[in-house]
C-alpha cells in the first residue's frame, strides 16, 4: 500500500497530537471526574484532574503566592523566564457548580492572568441561559451541559488539533474557507437535547501542502 | 447449554432495568466506555457511586431533622446528588431528587421528607439489582457474540 488514505493519515496524526494535549479537568464530584478522565483518556488526551478551583490555580502556577515568587525571582535575574516551571496546559474543562470557587470564578482568574490563552469550557448539570450567556461573555470557550458524552468531546477536541504543531514529517490536508479569522457563534442540540451555544475563531489558514489528488490510483 | 442461558438471563435482567425506567441512555454510555483496557469500567463507577453518595445521604437526613429546616441547604445537596445519579444513568433516583428539589424551592417540608423516603427506597432497589447484574456477569464470563443490545 503506497498512498495511505488521507482519513487514516489525518487520524492517526489526530491520535498522535492528542497524545500531547494535556486537559486540566476541574470538578469537586469524585464521580463526574473518573468519567471524565475515561471520556479525556478514551479521546487520547493527556488528563490531570483537581478538585477545586483553588487547586486548579496552584497548578497553573496562579496563586497569588506563586505569581509574587516568580515576580520576585524575575526582578532578582532577569534573565530567567517567568514561563519556567509552569506546566503545559492546552485545555481547561470546569464544572460550573462548585462549593467555594465556583467554574465561573476560576474563569475569571484565569482570563485576567498571564495564562488567559488557554481555553476554559464550562460544564453544568443545569441548563440556564443566563449563565451559559454570563460565561461566554467572560471568555469561556464553550458551554457544555452534563452529562458530557463522548460525540461532544470529540467535537469540542477537534478545532484544537489544528492549532497544535504539525508533525514536520507529515503532510495535512486541510480545507478552510475562510481567509479571515473571525468569530462564529453555534448554537447546536447535544444528545441531550440540550442548546449548546460555543463560539470559536475561524482559523487563518496555515501554511500546509495539500496532498495531490491521485485520481485512478487505487486507495485501500 | 447453561452458560448460554446464563447470558440470557443477564441480558434479560439487564433490558429490564430499562423498561422499568430504572437506568436511561447514561448507562450505556458507560458501557461504551468499558473495553479491554477498561474491563470495569461500569462496575467501578457504579460502586464509586453507592460509597460516595452514601455521605450525601446521611447529611440529607441529618439535616432533615433540623428545625427549621434549611431548603437551600436541602437543595444544594440534593443538586450534587442528582448530578451524580445522572452520571450512572440512575432514572427513577434521578426524578426523586427533581421532585425533591422542587419541595425544597416551594419550602414544603413534608413533601421533601416523603420524597426523600422514596428516593431512598428507589437507591436500595437499584442498588442490590446491579449488584446482582454485576456478580451475575462476573459468573458467566464473556458471552460468545460481541454485539451489546442498544436501547432506543
Amino acid at each position: 500500500m503506497e498512498y495511505l488514505h488521507s482519513d487514516i493519515a489525518d487520524h492517526t496524526q489526530q491520535r498522535e497530537k492528542l497524545q500531547h494535549f494535556h486537559v486540566l479537568a476541574v470538578d469537586d464530584s469524585l464521580i463526574e471526574r473518573k468519567l471524565l478522565e475515561r471520556l479525556l483518556r478514551e479521546s487520547s488526551c493527556k488528563v490531570t484532574c483537581v478538585d477545586s478551583g483553588d487547586k486548579a490555580l496552584e497548578y497553573l502556577g496562579l496563586l497569588d503566592s506563586q505569581e509574587i515568587d516568580r515576580s520576585t525571582a524575575s526582578s532578582f535575574c532577569p534573565q530567567s523566564s517567568t514561563q519556567e516551571g509552569l506546566k503545559t496546559v492546552n485545555l481547561i474543562m470546569t464544572d460550573y457548580s462548585m462549593p467555594g470557587m465556583s467554574g465561573y470564578d476560576l474563569l475569571k482568574r484565569v482570563k485576567g492572568s498571564s495564562r488567559k490563552d488557554i481555553p476554559v469550557v464550562v460544564m453544568s448539570s443545569e441548563n440556564v441561559p443566563s449563565r451559559i450567556s454570563m460565561c461566554m461573555e467572560e471568555g469561556a470557550e464553550e458551554f457544555l451541559l452534563k452529562p458530557v458524552q463522548l460525540s461532544d468531546l470529540k467535537k469540542q477536541l477537534q478545532p484544537h488539533l489544528l492549532k497544535l504543531p504539525v508533525h514536520p514529517k507529515i503532510d495535512m490536508t486541510t480545507s478552510n474557507d475562510n481567509g479571515n479569522g473571525s468569530m462564529i457563534i453555534d448554537i447546536t442540540m447535544n444528545n441531550n437535547q440540550n442548546v449548546v451555544v460555543s463560539k470559536r475563531k475561524t482559523m487563518t489558514p496555515e501554511p500546509l501542502e495539500r496532498r495531490p489528488q491521485m485520481k485512478g490510483l487505487a486507495v485501500i | 447449554m447453561e452458560r448460554n442461558q446464563m447470558h440470557k438471563h443477564i441480558f434479560l435482567m439487564r433490558q429490564s432495568f430499562f423498561d422499568q425506567g430504572l437506568l436511561d441512555d447514561q448507562f450505556i454510555q458507560l458501557e461504551e466506555l468499558q473495553d479491554d483496557a477498561n474491563p470495569n469500567f461500569v462496575e467501578e463507577v457504579v460502586t464509586l457511586y453507592y460509597r460516595d453518595s452514601s455521605r450525601t445521604i446521611l447529611n440529607i437526613e441529618q439535616s432533615l431533622e433540623k428545625n427549621p429546616l434549611d431548603f437551600n441547604k436541602l437543595d444544594n445537596y440534593m443538586h450534587q446528588f442528582k448530578g451524580s445519579s445522572t452520571s450512572i444513568g440512575a432514572k427513577k433516583v434521578k426524578a426523586e431528587c427533581t421532585q425533591f428539589r422542587e419541595y425544597c424551592r416551594a419550602g414544603n417540608g413534608e413533601g421533601c421528607m416523603r420524597t426523600f423516603q422514596q428516593l431512598k427506597k428507589e437507591y436500595a432497589i437499584l442498588k442490590k439489582k446491579l449488584e446482582t447484574y454485576f456478580q451475575q456477569t462476573r459468573q458467566a464470563g464473556p458471552s460468545e457474540t460481541a454485539c451489546r443490545p442498544r436501547m432506543n
